[in-house]
């Protein structure tokens, strides 16, 4: 049998429509100025009141689906959503998204869960169903989304976390990302350093987690090395694209790599040209969760060199933890089918909020995950958001739930206005 | 291993991830004393284990203060 190739055919990010600047959540919270540059950020992406993790799904997905033939929507045979924002132990985030996307009906339906690497774990199992043969022709639709549950309770890490979703189509014509079969590496252990224990707070030990980043992306790669041979850090990517819970992570988890995998390499200068491209996307949302090494490939095609081909290094982590180093072939093509999706235009026109903005949206959102039995979300605050945000796509929005049962409903945007 | 010899693996790997002069560097000090952020202490943790080729849980640095009780951690995780 001859193993077709596979990988990312067409994948979106949404970040919603509205921002605040890094900066202004350090002044608003009084944190130590000086650590801002640790964090390489400048935004990040604020969540609505009437937005949730089924929103953020459907957004990013739905343009997606909007341009694919009748025939090759019928062919998605698989929904995962992966998030740690579940809004039901039981029914998941995909059974609202499948309905909203009207996929087939012939399609199986399930939720994922293991913090920012759920998404990965879930492409993996996808690419190796879809070359067995067992549906030649299908496609799997792997949606990354989540919602932040930060406020002044998350000291530093509530400048950090972003919010939106990463839709990723996978499938035997991969025009974004050819993957390299069998080249990966995983490693995962039990360890508590963050965890989101129930629907209203997130706990986190943050040396531990950055401690457990390193440690399994040496891990993860030494393991990628026994299954490719020839495989060097400093030479076998063009390309770096990690899981970034903030960019200067990732410049830490670098200089880490490359001081232990090559030796004598400009790592300044390396980390630059290679892993720079990667990060435009994240430093302008903040940690998008399992969505977020999709992001920063997203960054790497719209921003790097890659019309020759080019190849990608991924690193994907998740809390608790469990991750993987794989990687992928990227080229004209990839920047042709990323372009479609205008995310750097979509990112700068978000609306701007101010601090005190800020922290009366937060007093909305933060419930979004709770279960009330019945609730109403009067969108009507919100539409001059939308309207300002320039978004082109009809977009969903929550409207509440009714005996437990979410509603939603469309919101069309006019294309945005130029007076903000 | 001596606490003095776990000291000198965490001296040397302090010295590569902050390209600075340890030579002041004491058991009571403090890897923020010598301009270590959260995520230089991480990397300086995995460059420590990675030189005395131990695997420590992350939950064994819990109650790491200083320069000590890192060492000590270490030390008690080398066979």
């Amino acid at each position: 049998m001859t193993i077709p190739a596979v990988g990312i055919e067409a994948m979106n990010v949404y970040a919603g429509v509205a921002r605040i600047p890094v900066a202004e959540i350090f002044t608003g919270r009084g944190l130590d100025p000086s650590r801002l540059k640790n964090l390489m950020m400048t935004d990040k992406s604020v969540g609505l009141p009437c937005e949730d993790p089924v929103t953020n799904a459907v957004n990013a997905a739905r343009p997606l689906i909007d341009q694919l033939p009748a025939a090759d929507r019928g062919r998605i045979e698989v929904l995962v959503t992966s998030t740690e924002s579940g809004v039901d132990f039981s029914k998941s985030v995909a059974s609202y998204v499948h309905e909203y996307l009207g996929l087939s009906r012939r399609c199986r339906l399930i939720e994922v869960k293991q913090a920012c690497y759920g998404a990965t774990a879930a492409a993996q199992l996808a690419a190796g169903y879809l070359v067995s043969g067992m549906s030649h022709g299908a496609k799997v639709l792997v949606i990354a989304t989540d919602i932040s549950l930060v406020d002044d309770r998350s000291g530093y890490t509530e400048p950090a976390m972003g919010f939106g979703a990463a839709a990723l189509l996978i499938g035997t014509e991969p025009r974004v990302l050819t993957l390299d079969l069998g080249a990966f590496g995983t490693y995962s252990y039990e360890t508590m350093d963050s965890a989101r224990p129930a629907p209203t707070f997130d706990v986190a030990a943050a040396d531990r987690s950055l401690f457990t980043y390193l440690d399994c992306l040496d891990n993860c790669f030494r393991a990628y090395q026994d299954r490719v041979d020839s495989a060097d850090f400093g030479q076998t990517f063009d390309y770096l694209a990690f899981h970034t819970p903030f960019a200067g992570m990732v410049r830490a988890a670098h200089r880490k790599m490359m001081r232990d995998h090559a030796r004598g390499a400009d790592s300044a200068a390396d980390f630059e040209q290679r892993v720079g491209p990667s990060l435009y996307y994240p430093s302008r949302i903040g940690n998008l969760c399992s969505g977020s090494v999709y992001t920063a490939l997203a960054s790497v095609i719209d921003n790097a060199e890659i019309d020759d081909g080019a190849r990608v290094g991924m690193y994907s982590y998740g809390s608790g933890c469990s991750s993987e180093f794989f990687s992928g072939v990227v080229d004209a093509a990839s920047r042709e089918a990323i372009r479609e999706m205008r995310i750097s235009e979509r990112l700068d026109r978000r609306v701007t909020l101010q601090f005190d903005e800020y922290t009366r949206l937060l007093e909305g959102s933060l419930s979004c995950l709770v279960p009330d039995r019945n609730r109403t979300i009067d969108s009507e605050p919100f539409l001059p958001l939308y309207a300002k945000s320039g978004e082109r796509q009809d977009l969903l929005m929550w409207t509440g739930t009714k005996d437990y049962h979410r509603t939603y409903d469309w919101i069309s945007t006019p294309g945005g206005t130029d007076d903000d | 291993m001596t606490i003095e010899e776990v000291f000198e693996v965490v001296r040397s790997s302090t010295a590569k991830v902050l390209d600075v002069d340890t030579s002041a560097m004491t058991l009571d000090g403090t890897l923020t004393d010598l301009g270590a952020n959260s995520l230089d202490r991480a990397d300086i943790v995995t460059q420590s284990m990675l030189e005395l080729n131990v695997k420590v849980p992350a939950r064994e640095f819990k109650g790491v203060t200083d320069i000590r009780s890192l060492v000590e951690v270490l030390r008690s995780q080398v066979s």
